[in-house]
């Protein structure tokens, strides 16, 4: 089967491919992205195309004709792309590669990366939301990935394949540029002072294992995909030995600008999960995509902190 | 960092009670942020320290203790008078007779309170989340409507029991006794069978979800009044 990996350039998509690369359904692999991929791919096919030209996103699919499309193009914002750009690049991409590949006429499936943002946090609504809980987005990329699963439901309507909405927790994880990861990691991390909500995080390896599974098993509709357990800010920061900094109602506003001249932009879906937490029932996924050895959350965050410390190497001095 | 999180306090991936450690190495847990929570904020250390604190008050009696579920998701179902002895007494019964912690719904959705009972254990009224609670595998216990004087049992959560249709409901007569250090008698637990439900039943059907709650009121007042008669 010809497989589509859009976003292959990030870290997911990279592994997605790689693990495409193991299976011998997968008989041709093909993606594209802004970025080249992060890790070595032995028989995928990369095209470094920008999420918002239509033109050559187009001639590139339909000159590929996939069967499956594993759209990883869903951009978190302040991960590698500012909030605005990661919102128009993450819209744009999704319309032109899901229009382009319903006009080749062969395709059979189609995943698409979503997250628990969707559902929203606040009161009155579910803590730990299922499939079916409201869609109620209180953040930007939470909109973001809303619009993503409504142009893919759209499709289904349009051609009646199977299309699964991976709702995934935040992915953190080595490498993977994630805006929560580089909080979690200052020295000082704002945490909320009159709460420690849970919230849960899935590994980088799992986001890519499901991805695969979706499409491979041809699931339909959403499914929420969660590491094992959760844990709280003031835990997580705790467990990395940095120092939790209590913040309260207007302070997150100085906090977001510190943290930013730190060098970790937070963008409102991560002050959400810092001050509400972020939980999904990932029992669905448990049932329909059958993952053994889920990293819990706790094991996330400890790899969070277990990376080395960037050494700056001094050049010779004296040579010869 | 001292251990690695797989050997923290708690992370067993199921909910049986687990001994206590010294205080030092409870501290010591505590602020190198080496302890296990859960999705809906409950944090496994602190469930454990509460239920051991609510024993040492609360004195209970256990009747048909092997009723109770050891594994899997159940909703307990129990009277109460104002609301807040009961659950506990309940916690306390449950901690005793299975060594399972009991998740109580009720926790309000309030800041500062709403997460502290959380941490030990509450989670709130809402059907979604309870139906979650019990896929996760969890024993949650779920009151009746108030009856100020106790005189049997309240009017039952219809759209909760709806949601969570296909888990095994398990009624139960919570009857009042003293405080544990004083010489008084122990509240007494009775617990019931497994209320039947239609087998065609599906989470959400509203009516066989009002058929159970009128099903798990009649077994809440039949095990009263046994309680009473032979009290």
């Amino acid at each position: 089967m010809r497989v589509l990996v859009t976003g292959m350039g990030g870290e997911l998509g990279t592994r997605v491919a790689q693990l495409l690369e193991e299976r011998d359904e997968a008989s041709e692999i093909a993606g594209f992205d802004m970025w080249p991929p992060r890790r070595r791919l032995r028989r995928s096919e990369f095209h470094r195309i920008e999420p918002l030209d239509q033109e050559r996103i187009t001639e590139f699919v339909h000159d590929f004709a996939p069967e499956i499309v594993i759209h990883y193009g869903v951009y978190e914002p302040d991960s590698r792309l500012g909030g605005r750009e990661a919102a128009e690049a993450s819209e744009a991409c999704t319309v032109h590669v899901l229009t382009a590949a319903a006009e080749t006429g062969g395709l059979e499936r189609v995943a698409v990366r979503s997250g628990l943002e969707v559902y929203g946090r606040g009161r009155g609504r579910p803590v730990v939301p299922a499939e079916d809980a409201p869609l109620a987005p209180t953040s930007p990329y939470g909109r973001t990935c809303l619009e993503v699963e409504t142009l893919a439901a759209a499709l289904v309507r349009r051609l009646g394949i199977p299309v699964a909405a991976l709702r995934l927790a935040p992915v953190v994880g080595s490498h993977v540029p994630s805006p929560l990861g580089r909080v979690l990691r200052l020295p000082l991390v704002p945490v909320p002072a009159l709460a420690d909500p849970a919230f849960v995080l899935l590994s980088q390896e799992d986001a890519a294992r499901a991805m695969v599974e979706a499409v491979m098993r041809s699931v339909d509709g959403p499914v929420n995909v969660v590491g094992r357990g959760a844990a709280s800010p003031w835990q997580a920061a705790r467990l990395g030995g940095r120092i939790p900094i209590p913040v309260l109602g207007p302070g997150w506003d100085a906090a977001r600008r510190i943290a930013e001249i730190a060098g970790a932009p937070v963008p409102p879906h991560v002050v959400e999960l810092l001050r509400q937490g972020r939980a999904g029932d990932g029992t669905r996924a448990h049932d329909v995509l059958s993952l053994p050895g889920l990293r819990s959350t706790l094991e996330i965050c400890t790899e969070l902190y277990e990376w080395g410390t960037v050494s700056q190497l001094r050049p010779a001095e004296d040579v010869a | 960092m001292s251990a690695s999180p797989d050997t923290a306090y708690g992370l067993t991936e199921d909910d049986r009670v687990q001994a206590l450690e010294s205080p030092l190495a409870f501290a010591r847990r505590r602020f190198d942020g080496e302890f296990h929570i859960d999705a809906f904020g409950g944090d496994a250390q602190l469930m454990d320290l509460a239920g051991l604190v609510v024993a040492f008050g609360v004195r209970v009696e256990v009747e048909h203790a092997e009723r109770l579920p050891h594994i899997g998701g159940a909703l307990v179902v129990a009277n109460r008078g104002l609301g807040l002895v009961e659950p506990a007494a309940l916690a306390v019964a449950v901690r005793v007779a299975v060594g399972r912690r009991l998740r109580v719904i009720g926790a309000p959705d309030t800041p500062i309170l709403g997460d502290i009972v959380r941490k030990i254990g509450a989670v709130g009224y809402r059907a979604d989340d309870v139906a979650a609670l019990l896929r996760a595998g969890h024993l949650a216990a779920a009151p009746l409507a108030s009856t100020w004087l106790r005189s049997g049992a309240g009017a039952p959560p219809r759209e909760l029991l709806a949601a969570i249709l296909g888990y095994p409901v398990v009624p139960a007569a919570v009857l009042p006794g003293g405080p544990g250090p004083l010489p008084i008698r122990p509240w007494r637990v009775i617990v019931g069978p497994v209320v039947e439900t239609a087998t065609d039943a599906v989470p959400g059907d509203t009516l066989a979800g009002a058929e159970l709650a009128e099903r798990t009121r009649a077994a809440v007042n039949r095990l009263l009044e046994t309680a009473r008669g032979s009290g």
